[in-house]
């Protein structure tokens, strides 16, 4: 006995060495990014090794003082929530459609909505940009939700359709020999039911945004739709060369609000992830 | 209070047929058990009572009203599934409060109404619990409770005990039996196991292929089956059902010699006699084998008998004991003899 015990015990020492090494190796990026941000421009291009590095905020000013970075920081968050919740309100009816009811073709309509992610995106710039500018919505924050939102809503009703189809049909039975109609159905039982599903789509909905970048450029001319992102740009050009302590900055601000986000409902997603969205998706 | 009418029921997917002829005329108040093996067409039968499938064929009429068309949640009907189907995400009290919010019975009734349910069914203790705390026999009384809550026109229950073990299998069974005979509400049950459709039925249709074999008291179905499947569908151990040829008023097979057959009946017969109607004898013998089991249970004593190639189930006092390969004589009730067609397996009648 005692020795299984000792054993036991050193099993679990090496798992946790293991796992704690993998867990570094993926965080080391981003720490790097962290640590370039917070030293002076200098010692970031200087060739020699730095073993004892300086500590410097020179960044940190630099993007709030020079730039308007409170305001891509809004731009972003603001976009990035809207597109998210259009995506939701489109997608989740869609899903039960495409889950649920019979008629001819539905297969093949869930296949289409699927097939708008394969095309290279560039294809369809030229075009959207147009399409924008006739309408108006050139530089705004509106053209970014929607544009985000069409480009996010045919996984995220994808995957949230794969949850629903792993929701037994007996429940539906059931309320609605309880009296319930579709809706009520959808709002009541399948919504809470899947709720791990949605939280799950949305967050990869939002990662996908908060990165991209081609349509971002293409739409936004000013400050006033420019995301992080997007601002990123800003700091490889100009007469400045290239700043690669605001780049990193900028860029460990951007990975921040999702992490936060991730960090919260950390408990449904992993559930999530492994629960409908790999299997079904 | 609903008479429910089946008029020529069919279900076809394509080329799948789920029931092809089904005529039922149900009576209010009564408690009807659809049985038949799986696939036998009773569940499909029964969602259609619910609405939740469509016939292809046939009307259903409730108080002389054609539902066909009708929603489900436009029917006076409750249903209990074999999987409970209870809202995981609600409590228990919400789980049987959830038919009377969408019915929109007046808010102010709703507390009163669950908890006299949840009281019908000794749930009252569990209300704010969700499903997932509860056990599988707790559930299925949740789900009863919830069937219950608001008083519907007809029961419908889809194999609700099949998930739970024996002992509570037959406590529930007796409640279930109970409360319908309390609230006296028309119910229609479908199972596939006998022992819950003898106990609990005023009528059992018996289905197999989606079609009816029999519909009867669970005295007719068990005393005067129409055919072999259901001779062989009802009782436990089933009915002895011994293929052999029947001359000159005698039915002959392998270790099988009964006289006194009708006159009319003559070639190949299957001849059918149940466990309980055989007796080891010394005397006036049909059967003679050879000792292949022996089961004491306590209260009876089953006797396998080999004769030929066939093995013979005989239901022998509780104090038989018999040593292997012995040779055992039995005589059957001679009342109690069931004569079936060597072919279809239809009843013959004596004249």
């Amino acid at each position: 006995m005692a020795s299984q015990r000792r054993k036991r015990g050193e099993n679990l020492i090496i798992r946790y060495l293991i796992l704690g090494a993998w867990a570094l190796f993926c965080l080391m990026p981003v720490l790097w990014f962290l640590s370039i941000g917070l030293r002076p421009r200098v010692e970031i291009i200087t060739p020699q090794p730095i073993y004892w590095p300086t500590f410097s905020l020179d960044a940190w000013h630099m993007i709030w003082e020079d730039w308007p970075m409170a305001k891509y920081l809004r731009n972003s968050i603001l976009a990035i929530f809207g597109s998210v919740l259009i995506d939701l309100v489109l997608g989740i009816p869609a899903a039960y459609s495409l889950a649920r009811y019979q008629y001819r073709g539905r297969d093949d309509i869930a296949f289409y909505i699927l097939s708008t992610r394969m095309m290279a995106p560039a294809i369809v710039a030229i075009p959207i940009f147009f399409l924008f500018r006739n309408a108006g919505l050139l530089d705004t924050i509106w053209a970014l939700m929607l544009i985000y939102a069409a480009i996010n809503l045919s996984f995220v009703t994808w995957i949230i359709r794969s949850y629903m189809l792993d929701i037994p049909k007996e429940l539906e039975d059931a309320a609605r020999t309880d009296g319930a109609s579709d809706l009520r159905i959808l709002w009541e039982i399948i919504i809470p039911a899947i709720l791990p599903g949605i939280i799950t789509a949305s967050v990869i909905a939002m990662i996908f945004a908060i990165n991209e970048f081609l349509f971002t450029l293409l739409i936004a001319s000013t400050p006033n739709a420019y995301t992080m992102s997007v601002a990123l740009a800003n700091f490889t050009g100009g007469s400045d060369g290239v700043i690669y302590n605001a780049i990193a900055l900028v860029a460990f601000l951007a990975f921040v609000p999702v992490f936060l986000v991730v960090v919260a409902i950390q408990k449904h997603l992993s559930r999530g992830l492994t629960m409908g969205a790999v299997k079904g998706g | 209070m609903a008479r429910i009418e089946l008029n020529g029921i069919q279900k076809r997917w394509g080329e799948v047929w789920g029931v092809r002829d089904v005529n039922i005329d149900i009576a209010d108040e009564e408690f009807l058990v659809l049985l038949g093996p799986s696939g036998c067409g009773k569940t499909t039968t029964m969602r259609m009572i619910a609405g939740l499938e469509e016939p292809t064929e046939g009307d259903i009429v409730m108080d002389g009203e054609t539902m066909n068309d009708i929603d489900p949640r436009d029917r006076d009907v409750a249903m209990v599934f074999q999987g409970y189907a209870l809202y995981p995400n609600m409590t228990i009290y919400e789980n049987i409060r959830f038919p009377l919010r969408m019915r929109g019975v007046p808010r102010a009734e709703h507390d009163a109404h669950v908890r006299r349910a949840a009281g019908l069914v000794e749930m009252a203790d569990y209300l704010d619990r969700k499903p997932s705390a509860l056990s599988g026999g707790q559930r299925q009384r949740a789900a009863l409770a919830r069937a219950i809550v608001r008083q519907p026109q007809v029961f419908l229950m889809d194999e609700p005990l099949s998930n739970l073990d024996a002992k509570l299998r037959q406590a529930m069974r007796v409640q279930i039996k109970h409360i319908q005979r309390e609230l006296k509400i028309t119910t229609v049950y479908v199972t596939h196991d006998q022992i819950e459709a003898m106990t609990l039925a005023d009528r059992i249709v018996i289905m197999q292929s989606g079609l009816i074999q029999q519909i009867g008291t669970p005295d007719e179905i068990y005393n005067d089956p129409a055919n072999t499947f259901v001779a062989n569908f009802i009782g436990s151990p089933p009915m002895n059902l011994i293929e052999g040829e029947v001359s000159g008023g005698v039915f002959t097979a392998p270790g099988v010699k009964v006289p006194g057959m009708p006159a009319h009946v003559s070639g190949k017969v299957t001849l059918g006699v149940r466990p309980e109607d055989c007796h080891v004898t010394e005397g006036d013998i049909d059967l003679t084998g050879e000792v292949y089991g022996v089961e004491p249970t306590g209260d009876v004593t089953y006797l396998t008998l080999q004769a030929g190639e066939k093995l013979f189930e005989i239901k022998a006092d509780r104090t038989y004991r018999a040593p292997l390969g012995a040779t055992e004589n039995v005589r059957f009730d001679a009342e109690r003899i069931f004569l079936f067609d060597g072919e279809t397996g239809e009843r013959l009648r004596r004249e």
